[in-house]
């Protein structure tokens, strides 16, 4: 298949494409400029305030130049609020938009094709196995890897020689993934220092609203641990660990980090596996401070997700509620509001 | 481990690593790597080391004489910073598959476990309780068999096979290795997997484990008790990746199931036995599942998961998705049996001998008392049983049994 050209209407739509700056670049785009070209800037502020406020980038402008440069300038807007969580948001949504522009019926193979090279992809038309494309299997787990479900499982594709057989909706969901990671890459700089006062002024708006959205959508852990609310694994590896049986190295490292996460106190973890029969006091308590975040690279770690226990043995007695959960913490937060609603 | 055997073994150790027909192979870019290794006489864990040269690590290697050497799958921008500061750049695929984690037809009766707590004493697989006390400590003495290593090669005949036709990979791009224990190393070490990252691989395990085949799904089963017509639908095998393997696997398994294999893959269905070759024609070959009277979609799923069973490679799945592991270095010995980590080629998987490959002592002789060893074979001898008797064994065959806390030097 011949690869499709990228037009300057391709380009407003994928502005994240390695070419689009190219399109731009007479416009000389330079963070005064920027703020001096009220168009552009307004309409990069409408882009972070609807992504905001519901995950989409607006309305696109008429003048497609126009359209691109605000898309620059919406960057440096979103990298002004210092904020991870608008910085994330961001991304999805402009990821969001693009996947429904490749999903029109208008966007061809070829074009899906050629903006997949944009991101080195290893594709090709798949006429063997019947389906739109064929994909090298790394840049399929590259991007599938971290999506739920089993339809996106390694195990249940089309794959042969290396390479996995997908539909074009698949394969533009796939991009999706790609390009917000990439715009979550060009996002994640170092503090721009002498932004302009403009940029300062707009950046605290967009804080202010994301401050509103932010506060409905996080969900507190409870106040106090409790137990009735507990997934199956951590259950059954505490069990495993109090029947005084030998708890694997990811067992162990599960049950700790999930008891800390859920506002258990590193002293009372150790308490508890004190009065388990293999306890070592050294290398229990250096192993929870660990975990904990109070040595060596000071991040406080997280249980893995449901699908790793799987593929580690550890996942155990799953019910009704572990099929709508991906997370041992999201199954024990559910479970705490649904006792809680009674 | 007696002084003296200590001393004799770390001798055969040193003189294996000073002499430059051992000269261990260096893995691709040596100076991204870190590298470590177990002190012989403290059993400290070195690590955290970088070479420009593999010479100089040889060099090290002779110095020191490690009793275990490794090195990291990962590469790092700075291989001898601490963990959080080492900048992982990627790392190679490894796959793991050793008899321990494996069920074997010896029932590893050669294994023997001794309770730490009360001192009961057994043989075969170390239980998690002690049946005298309850406790769970224990100290182990493990062997490993032909039948134990001929497990383990069935098991990465079938990883082997999938990197091969679904993964793509051709034969120069897997290495494989038998460990210097009692299995076996597959290294990919091509760029197309080096920055995956632990998700990633943990697909990878998943597709070797046959994990979450879709048509074994609980969800799917609970749903077709109500709509049956649906499921019978799905459940359409086409004919690639583990699709095609259940296929294989089902018609394999049909042409030569007798009643008593049903009966243990929990089928008690007789239409499956009597009309055979309808099934396999109608049903495998062509697709028409739903068309066999008799048998139910239960029936078909049952059959299918008891083929992914048979036919996933039994890994360790910690050692593939950990993306900072060290692994064993090639050409380096195993204390735990004198044998070294050597590499063959996919093909000669099922004609290499580990007993005679993998030898590193292969001149001179030794007197030993043996307290007690099954038979066993080394360099094309078959040696053992023993049991409390002092003889002059090859040095290859005393260095393993002392290893194993099986034999002590008579000085």
């Amino acid at each position: 298949m011949e690869l499709a050209v990228i037009s300057i209407e391709d380009y407003a739509k994928y502005p994240f494409l390695k070419g689009a700056s190219t399109q731009i670049k007479e416009l000389d785009l330079t963070i005064q400029n920027l703020v001096e070209d009220r168009f552009v800037l307004e309409r990069a502020q409408k882009r972070v305030e609807c992504a905001i406020l519901d995950l989409t980038i607006g309305q696109m402008d008429v003048d497609r130049r126009k359209e691109i440069s605000s898309f620059a300038a919406s960057l440096i807007l979103v990298i002004g609020t210092k904020k991870p969580w608008i910085k994330k948001r961001y991304a999805l949504a402009v990821a969001k938009t693009a996947y429904s522009h490749l999903l029109s019926p208008q966007t061809t193979k070829a074009k899906i094709q050629s903006i997949a090279k944009d991101f080195d992809w290893d594709i090709s038309e798949g006429k063997e196995a019947y389906k739109d494309f064929k994909i090298g299997f790394s840049f399929y787990l590259k991007n599938a890897a971290h999506m739920h479900g089993n339809e996106w499982k390694l195990v249940n594709q089309i794959i042969d020689k290396g390479l996995v057989y997908l539909n074009k909706d698949k394969v533009a969901r796939l991009l999706q993934e790609e390009i917000k990671n990439r715009v979550e890459k060009r996002l994640d700089v170092p503090e721009l220092k002498n932004l302009p006062e403009d940029i300062n002024i707009i950046a605290f708006k967009l804080n202010a609203l994301a401050q509103d959205i932010m506060g409905q959508e996080t969900e507190e852990m409870p106040k106090t641990v409790v137990q009735a609310a507990f997934p199956p694994c951590i259950n059954a590896l505490y069990a495993e660990a109090a029947a005084a049986h030998h708890l694997s190295h990811i067992g162990r490292f599960t049950l700790t980090s999930f008891l800390l996460n859920i506002g258990m106190s590193p002293e009372a973890v150790n308490e508890m596996y004190k009065t388990f029969s293999d306890y070592n006091e050294r290398l229990t308590r250096y192993q929870i401070e660990h975990i904990a975040g109070e040595r060596g690279s000071a991040t406080q770690y997280k249980p893995p997700q449901c699908s790793v226990l799987q593929t580690h043995g550890v996942c155990k007695n799953r019910d009704e509620l572990c099929r709508r959960i991906y997370h041992p913490l999201g199954y024990y937060l559910r479970k705490q509001r649904m006792q809680n609603s009674g | 481990m007696g002084l003296d055997s200590r001393e004799y073994v770390y001798q055969r150790f040193s003189e294996f690593y000073k002499d430059p027909a051992n000269a261990v192979p260096a893995p691709p870019l040596p100076h991204k790597r870190e590298f470590g290794y177990l002190t012989f006489k403290e059993k400290f864990m070195v690590r955290h080391r970088r070479f420009e040269q593999i010479a100089n690590f040889r060099t090290v290697l002779a110095d020191t004489v490690p009793s275990d050497v490794y090195h990291s799958c990962a590469y790092y921008e700075n291989p001898d910073f601490d963990m959080d500061k080492k900048g992982w750049i990627g790392s190679d695929v490894v796959f793991d598959i050793d008899a321990d984690h494996i069920p074997t037809s010896c029932n590893k009766i050669h294994d023997e476990f001794r309770c730490v707590k009360c001192g009961f004493e057994g043989r075969g697989l170390t239980p998690e309780e002690c049946p005298c006390c309850g406790g769970t400590k224990f100290e182990t003495k493990i062997w490993a068999c032909d039948l134990c290593i001929a497990s383990a090669r069935d098991e990465v005949a079938k990883l082997l096979d999938m990197l091969e036709k679904d993964f793509g990979f051709s034969q120069d791009e897997v290495r494989v290795f038998f460990s210097g224990h009692r299995g076996y190393h597959v290294h990919i070490e091509s760029e197309v997997v080096r920055s995956l990252d632990a998700m990633a691989r943990k697909e990878i395990v998943d597709y070797v484990t046959g994990l979450g085949v879709a048509v074994l799904e609980k969800e799917d089963r609970e749903q077709g008790a109500r709509r049956k017509k649906k499921l019978s639908k799905k459940f359409n095998l086409h004919n690639y990746g583990w699709n095609r393997r259940l296929k294989v696997g089902m018609q394999t398994f049909l042409e030569n199931a007798s009643p008593e294999d049903l009966k243990e893959v929990g089928l008690r269905n007789k239409a499956l036995l009597e009309s055979k070759d309808t099934i396999i024609k109608r049903a495998i070959t062509e697709g028409k599942w739903e068309s066999i009277q008799g048998v139910s979609v239960q029936t078909w799923l049952k059959l299918a998961e008891h083929i992914r069973e048979v036919q996933a490679a039994k890994i360790d799945t910690v050692v593939t998705t950990d993306i900072h592991r060290l692994i064993r270095m090639n050409g380096t010995l195993h204390g735990k049996t004198g044998l070294k980590k050597v590499e063959f080629k996919p093909k000669e998987l099922q004609t290499f001998d580990p007993f005679t490959g993998a030898v590193a002592f292969k001149k001179g002789k030794v007197k030993v008392l043996v307290s007690d060893a099954p038979e066993f074979r080394m360099s094309g001898e078959t040696l053992g049983p023993y049991k409390n008797q002092t003889l002059e064994l090859p040095v290859a065959a005393a260095v393993l049994l002392i290893c194993k806390r099986r034999a002590e030097v008579v000085p």
